[in-house]
């Protein structure tokens, strides 16, 4: 299950600036195709929001996230659970996204790309 | 004992002026500035610091061998401080907040705590002789209820305690109120003072803490503080008035009452009233 940092609820949804704040999370099942949404309970948070999103995430089996960002808290959680994840830089759709991902264009990332309370300071 | 928390709601509306006015114009008892995310006191009282005590915070440590991975910890965790993983349970110590929950609930007892600065405690004498402590929170933690909670331990036996409260109503204000007997607001007149004072006579209600008014930078604004307080019942015990060399005399980082008389009078008057409504 792969699932990407949204705005909205659908593929045609453009994707998020943040990851643990992000409004929606758009579930896309490779198997066979099947779109669905969680409405990200984290983005209220006061604090830890990242930890909690990758934990929704996990309780929706999801094995990939594409996000724009991601603090060390989150990657933390990201690699506790066993979650890859890829970063984009552009401001497309959910389903063009995702089409980059299938294509090999996104970059997998293996450390944070910000330091802790960094604010909207990005790397 | 008696203890008079100086509040506000609103930030710089002159509860650090008011705390430590009234207690060089007393001459008596201990200062603590419980405003330990900015704590400002010192720059005017100038205390020769003798002590400075490290103020440290619990945090859960898990045994993984213990841990069955059942999730508890992390479904009562407010804070996301505790997360429970694949294979491991994840602890994010800067964001626990030290309630102690993540342990009552753990079914296999693998929750012990460590502990970790989170700040300190300086205590100094002031050149009359008085004492005064002052809490200050390391940037970046996420709460200085722990630093304000040792200050008040560290005056338990004090016979007369000013505390320069934090600003607005969260958890640090409440912490500073603990035990006390009187609460001073300092609000200016303006529609944004009076809305933030509202939400501390809410607080001090809700505590059954006795409170009074002292109006600071009074000429500014309009009426509606006056009218909220005569609605309330709200003793107003001085009105201090708006002077630019009362603020360009605080920007320096003087006293005013050691500067202007007429300044030191209305410290006088307001102590006046306030031993009458505590008793001495």
């Amino acid at each position: 299950m792969i699932a990407v940092c949204a705005k909205s609820q659908g593929l045609d949804a453009l994707v998020e600036e943040r990851f643990g704040r992000a409004q929606y999370f758009v579930l896309f099942n490779e198997d066979n195709s099947e779109v669905a949404f969680i409405d990200n309970a984290a983005k209220h948070e006061s604090g830890g929001a990242g930890g909690m999103a990758v934990r929704l995430l996990h309780d929706a089996q999801v094995d990939v996230v594409l996000v724009p960002e991601l603090g060390p808290k989150a990657m933390d959680a990201i690699k506790a659970f066993e979650i890859k994840v890829y970063r984009y830089v552009d401001k497309k759709t959910v389903k063009e996204t995702i089409e980059d991902y299938q294509n090999g264009l996104l970059k997998r990332l293996d450390d944070s790309t910000a330091t802790s309370k960094s604010g909207l300071r990005r790397v | 004992m008696k203890k008079i928390a100086v509040l506000s709601g609103k930030g710089g509306t002159g509860k650090t002026t008011l705390a430590t006015n009234l207690f060089i114009t007393m001459g008596k008892g201990v200062l603590i500035d419980a405003d330990v995310e900015e704590p400002n006191s010192h720059l005017f009282l100038k205390p020769n610091i003798q002590d400075t005590k490290v103020v440290k915070k619990k945090y859960p440590n898990v045994d993984q061998e213990k841990c069955n991975l059942c999730g508890a910890c992390g479904d009562f965790c407010r804070y996301n401080a505790i997360l429970p993983a694949k294979n491991k349970v994840l602890v994010f110590k800067e964001l626990c907040h030290d309630c102690g929950g993540c342990q009552l609930v753990c079914q296999q007892n693998a929750i012990t705590y460590k502990e970790r600065a989170i700040g300190k405690i300086s205590t100094g004498q002031l050149s009359n002789g008085l004492t005064m402590h002052y809490g200050d929170l390391t940037v970046g933690e996420v709460s200085g209820v722990p630093i304000i909670e040792q200050l008040h331990r560290m005056v338990e036996k004090e016979d007369w305690v000013w505390i320069d409260s934090p600003p607005g109503t969260s958890c640090t204000t409440v912490a500073a109120l603990e035990g006390v007997d009187f609460a001073l607001i300092v609000a200016e007149p303006t529609p944004f003072g009076l809305s933030d004072m509202k939400m501390v006579v809410e607080l001090l209600e809700e505590r059954n803490i006795d409170m009074a008014v002292v109006v600071n930078k009074a000429g500014l604004g309009d009426q509606e503080l006056h009218d909220f307080c005569a609605t309330k019942r709200i003793d107003v015990l001085a009105e201090i008035p708006f002077q630019k060399d009362y603020a360009a005399h605080y920007a320096s980082g003087e006293l005013l009452s050691v500067q202007f008389p007429e300044y030191k009078k209305i410290m006088e008057q307001i102590l006046d009233r306030l031993l009458k409504k505590v008793g001495n």
